[in-house]
């Protein structure tokens, strides 16, 4: 009675889902404490798969070392974005202006602008084509699972993704970096006063953020075993879409609207044609503001 | 010896000047009250002071180091919290958390201490601060102050929007607190109370600190009955 076809559709979706949920993570942190959307974080994406395709065809360590690499550099990224893209407008400290509309408007601007010279910078050094990764490293060998198969890639990204997500909230609620995080985001001009290095918060939770935004990217691209300047648009707008459904600061909220997300495009797939998957999320985007303008998991948070 | 050594401060916001030129002291384990009316300084020396705001000249001296132009966080490392206007307190997170992040370094070493002094928290360590009462909050930012170990503590506007019942209890906890051996400046508009509780005064008036000295002179000056105590009649 009821088609394995659509249990091997959830299982795609799923781990479509995990992957947008990687990208939501660092997004909705970094909305969470400087109250701006952080444009660039697909690129920071981008570049972890360029970076990852660099270690492997140099030295083709374990898949393990790989990623680990790739955060770093990722955290790295996210270290000179934030200083290029996110420094130079914070001159005032008191809240008021640290998540004025001015602040969250030229950040808006300038993230932008960082990723569209990362994004050309890349065509640039490496062209606008596919770049294949080493087939032996790639992670799709399938797995059989009763009447459906996965490959070892679904497994291994939902691992990474409840490490990550684990791993964050245990940093957020138990750790003192974590808890000057919260406080940041929660009170700016509070968390000066009680003696919280904010610049430091900042960038530290860029550095987070854009970790797990490379690490994403690596993983994806070993997924798929190909990758390309631009691959990084299309899960940047399915985070942001996962960002505003959970409610903007909610980062678990964040983490089930993008497996929402991902298991809806994969049954969607199977009535309408895949290139108007994408649709989906652009519709939960507009029944999301117009119905729940406080997002799914936002309550008690201003507006969307 | 001076504790806190303000001098000559000035501090311009944009192309105004707010402050021109104050001049404050706080003696070792002493109270002292800054009074004024909205608008003439207090919270932008507050600020300065904690380090919120960079004094455009003048020194700001803790404990004989000047600590002019250091950042916030580096200035409660050396012992200076504050208790700012409107709170600022943590609203989503637990009064436990609020604690542990006041606490810096120190974590919860002061913990015991601190809930002495505010017992009723330590009834509610597990709610979330938002959640808490005008007066409860006020205390929440006090505690969270203490729980830095600090030297001196600022108190800005603490009874601000309380009931009168409360206004009693915040100004018996200051006193409270510096019998532990913690000196404290605090600006009020409540000018009674404030003088009461404190050993030297301060009136500030349009950026400067137009009079000075001893609480119970300043109590007794015609110019601060007239003006912030209500007319005639005994202050204290």
């Amino acid at each position: 009675m009821f088609d394995p076809y659509y249990l091997q559709q959830l299982a795609i979706g799923l781990s479509q889902g995990v992957i947008y949920a990687l990208m939501a993570i660092g997004f909705t942190l970094i909305f969470g404490v400087l109250n701006v959307v952080n444009f660039a974080h697909g690129e920071i994406y981008t570049l972890g798969a360029f970076v990852g395709l660099l270690v492997i065809t140099a030295l083709a360590p374990p898949l393990l070392v790989v990623v680990l690499v790739v955060a770093a550099v990722g955290a790295a990224f996210g270290v000179g974005l934030e200083r290029i893209a996110f420094k130079p407008f914070r001159r005032f400290s008191d809240e008021a202006s640290l998540k004025s509309r001015a602040m969250r408007e030229s950040t808006l601007m300038s993230s932008l602008a960082v990723s569209i010279v990362a994004r050309e910078g890349l065509e640039l050094a490496f062209g606008s084509q596919m770049q294949t990764l080493p087939f032996d490293q790639l992670i799709n060998k399938p797995i059989a699972l009763g009447p459906i198969t996965i490959v070892t890639g679904d497994v291994i990204i939902f691992a990474v993704a409840a490490v990550m997500l684990i791993g964050l909230q245990w940093l957020l609620t138990r750790t003192r970096v974590g808890l000057a995080i919260r406080a940041v985001s929660a009170n700016p001009l509070g968390a000066k006063y009680v003696g919280i290095d904010t610049d430091r918060t900042i960038i530290l939770t860029f550095a987070i953020g854009s970790m797990m935004g490379a690490a994403a990217g690596v993983l994806v691209g070993l997924y798929y075993g190909a990758i390309f300047p631009a691959m990084g648009f299309v899960p940047g707008i399915k985070a942001f879409v996962a960002m505003v459904m959970g409610g903007l600061s909610s980062i678990p909220g964040a983490v089930i609207c993008a497996l929402l997300l991902g298991l809806s495009e994969g049954l969607a797939t199977t009535f309408i044609s895949s290139n108007w998957a994408d649709m989906v999320a652009y519709g939960f985007l507009i029944v999301t503001l117009i119905f729940f303008p406080q997002g799914l998991f936002g309550a008690g948070r201003e507006r969307v | 010896m001076n504790l806190l050594e303000v001098r000559g401060v000035t501090v311009t916001m944009g192309v105004q000047e707010i402050l021109h030129g104050v001049d404050l002291d706080v003696p070792a384990n002493g109270i002292v009250a800054v009074l004024g009316s909205n608008g003439v300084g207090k919270t932008t020396l507050m600020r300065t002071i904690s380090g919120v705001y960079r004094a455009k000249s003048g020194t700001i001296r803790l404990a004989g180091e000047d600590i002019t132009g250091l950042k916030s966080h580096a200035i409660v490392a050396r012992g200076l919290s504050q208790a700012p206007e409107g709170r600022q307190i943590f609203a989503p997170m637990s009064v436990r958390e609020n604690l542990v992040i006041g606490g810096g370094r120190h974590g919860l070493a002061e913990l015991d201490r601190v809930l002495a002094l505010f017992p009723k928290l330590g009834e509610r360590m597990g709610q979330i601060a938002g959640s808490l009462s005008g007066g409860e909050q006020q205390m929440l930012c006090i505690a969270r102050a203490l729980m830095a170990k600090p030297k001196i503590l600022l108190l800005d506007e603490p009874s601000l929007g309380l009931a009168p019942k409360l206004v009693k209890t915040i100004f018996d906890l200051v006193a409270a607190i510096r019998a532990e051996g913690i000196s404290i400046l605090i600006v009020e508009q409540n000018a009674r109370a404030a003088l009461r509780i404190a050993d030297r005064a301060a009136v500030m008036e349009g950026g400067r600190i137009g009079l000075e000295g001893p609480a119970a002179t300043i109590a007794e000056d015609p110019r601060v009955v007239e003006a912030y105590l209500g007319g005639h009649g005994t202050a204290a």
